[in-house]
């Protein structure tokens, strides 16, 4: 093991450790809310409090403007984070890998052809989160469903939108293995495609198949976040007209930033506190990839001449 | 299959792609009284030949802003433009960063910035945009220096710096990584090692054995690259409340008359040609650079 896979496995460990136990750790309730308050201290001074309130020994991560306790909706929106994000990459993973595999052992083309750029790369120029907006802009805003519910739907769309390039990734690299002796071998002595694919293929791809997931992970994540600006959230939304506000029904974190957006100016702590939280499990898992990519990539390392 | 022959095949497929895709938000919708989910084939339907039915007599390039009626026309001009200003500078400035900070970060061992590059990479563009813009805010707090605008709040005013240097940051950086991959495997070869042996100098060989062989991958990635721009072209534009084609979509998608299809597919389509100028813009870049470099 090397210290970036340590690092990360450390980081996304606590992270999903949070996930699992944090909410009996959360020191409000969710629906428990800061109100108007005037205080009159031993001093006899007076003093408003009012939300959205600082961070204090009180409200260790703040309130935000509606007197919410920051702490407490983060530690129970990390689960909608971490595991759905884990779901859907597995699903993605296990799916695309599947048809990659098939596709690319019974596949015609060699795997001499790639290199050349082919025209359905263009369909990589369509930014994905476009397509999702599309699709769940209509349902997500006041929805009926609960959030649950909402989160499945969501996981549902981001599943079928990632599999063609996890897929077409898989294919790929089987598309190589595929002209291996052993595999030639393997075929000469009479074993059928299914069995090629699964004790020739499959251990010969462990490892990328590992490494796959983890990006995955941080693609899903990196979704969520974009559609959390343009106020699709996991979970669903939740709108207020006039002022017109959106608030994000299961505090995912990607959710708590697009709600906290507008306040990097002022009560810059409503922002910075849930991008801190994401940014760190997103690194947390670019560390596992990064671990891993050292930690297979010694096997058939070559040097280089200069 | 010829390219000549996919080309004609795939545009039409991805214009129809985008009239499909539009359509979603009216086939998918939540009912307004009792929040459950509806689907709506008929309204979709009607919508989607309304579009076609509306060309003839203009209705499809008229849309709502507020209250008001608007031409599609009138507007498109100058946001296209301020779209494809940064498009172009982006997939110019990002190539060109890319290739050459890449062969360096091949070639050298540059600890810390393969670090710093490592870390950008890791993080989502916007995340990337968002720090760049609480960074500006808080050396303005601090020190009462504003570096640049943070985001656009009147028309007098544009935020054109930060929204510059994160359209370049995100691309660049994707094409440093790539580029860096591709040059180290690349001197791996023998030829590279052949090169060496003849005595040829350290420089010669990177620009004109090792660079001329990493060049047909770039072009090869090319279309991930434009996806990367454009992506970040929405992103960029949303955070820093600047006038171009994607806000055109966003900010009038929906209006007090509901959802309008027509400005969606409009703008969609205006972005595709966008995409396609973008394209032509760095393939030609990198025929130039072929031409300086390849004998």
């Amino acid at each position: 093991m090397n210290k970036t896979l340590i690092a990360g496995l450390l980081l996304t460990g606590v992270m999903i450790l949070v996930a699992l136990i944090g909410p009996l750790f959360a020191p409000y309730e969710l629906d428990d809310q800061v109100k108007i308050e005037y205080i009159v201290d031993e001093n006899g001074e007076g003093y408003v409090i009012a939300p959205p309130v600082a961070p204090s020994a009180k409200y260790p991560l703040g309130t935000d403007q509606n007197g919410y306790d920051l702490l407490t909706k983060l530690l129970n929106g990390a689960k909608y984070s971490i595991f759905l994000s884990i779901g859907i990459a597995l699903a993605r993973v296990l799916i695309g890998g599947l048809i990659g595999m098939l596709l690319g052992y019974f596949s015609k083309e060699s795997a001499q052809a790639k290199g050349g750029s082919s025209i359905w790369s263009v369909l990589n120029g369509i930014p994905i989160f476009l397509i999702v907006w599309l699709i769940m802009i209509g349902i997500s805003i006041n929805p009926h469903a609960s959030a649950f519910e909402m989160s499945i739907i969501l996981a549902a769309v981001l599943l079928i939108v990632g599999v063609p390039s996890v897929a077409t990734t898989v294919k790929a690299k089987t598309m190589v293995i595929r002209e291996k002796q052993f595999v030639t071998a393997s075929q000469s002595l009479g074993a059928s495609g299914w069995k090629i694919i699964r004790s020739h293929l499959f251990p010969q791809m462990k490892e990328s198949f590992l490494i796959l997931f983890v990006q995955e992970v941080i693609l899903t994540l990196t979704l969520f976040g974009q559609l959390a600006l343009f106020h699709i959230f996991v979970g669903g939304t939740t709108m207020y007209p006039d002022p017109t506000e959106y608030h994000s029904r299961s505090n995912e974190w990607a959710g708590l930033i697009g709600s906290g957006r507008m306040n990097f100016y002022v009560n810059t702590w409503i922002f910075y506190i849930p991008l801190a939280a994401y940014a760190s499990l997103i690194i947390g898992f670019h560390l596992v990839s990064k671990g891993l990519e050292k930690r297979y990539g010694k096997m058939f390392a070559k040097y280089s001449h200069l | 299959m010829p390219k000549a022959a996919q080309l004609t095949f795939i545009v039409p497929a991805i214009i129809l792609f985008i009239f499909l895709f539009a359509v979603m938000p009216v086939l998918l919708h939540t009912d307004p009284v009792s929040g459950s989910f509806q689907l709506s084939w008929k309204a979709a339907a009607g919508t989607f030949t309304g579009y076609f039915s509306g060309i003839e007599n203009g209705e499809s390039f008229r849309f709502y802003a507020g209250e008001n009626e608007y031409s599609f026309w009138e507007w498109i001009g100058p946001f296209f433009l301020n779209s494809f200003y940064y498009v172009s500078a982006a997939g110019i400035a990002g190539t060109a960063i890319g290739i050459f900070a890449g062969i360096y970060f091949a070639v050298s061992k540059a600890g810390w910035m393969k670090g710093i590059v490592d870390f950008i990479g890791s993080l989502p563009d916007f995340v990337v945009v968002l720090l760049l813009q609480f960074g500006i805010v808080l050396i303005a707090r601090e020190t009462g220096v504003v570096l640049f605008e943070v985001a656009t709040l009147n028309s007098d005013e544009p935020a054109v710096m930060l929204p510059l240097i994160a359209m370049i940051i995100i691309p660049a950086n994707y094409m440093i990584r790539n580029v860096a991959m591709q040059m180290s495997l690349t001197l791996k070869e023998d030829y590279i090692g052949n090169a060496k042996a003849r005595g040829l100098g350290r420089m010669y060989i990177i620009f004109f054995h090792a660079l001329p062989n990493v060049l047909p991958y770039i072009k090869g990635d090319l279309h991930k690259l434009m996806g990367i721009i454009m992506g970040n072209l929405f992103i960029v534009e949303y955070l820093f409340n600047n006038n171009g084609i994607s806000m055109l979509i966003f900010t009038n998608a929906f209006s007090g008359h509901g959802y309008q299809y027509d400005i969606v597919v409009n703008g969609l389509l205006a972005f595709l040609v966008l995409y396609g100028i973008g394209y032509a813009i760095i393939r030609a870049f990198l025929f130039a650079l072929g031409k300086v470099f390849l004998r």
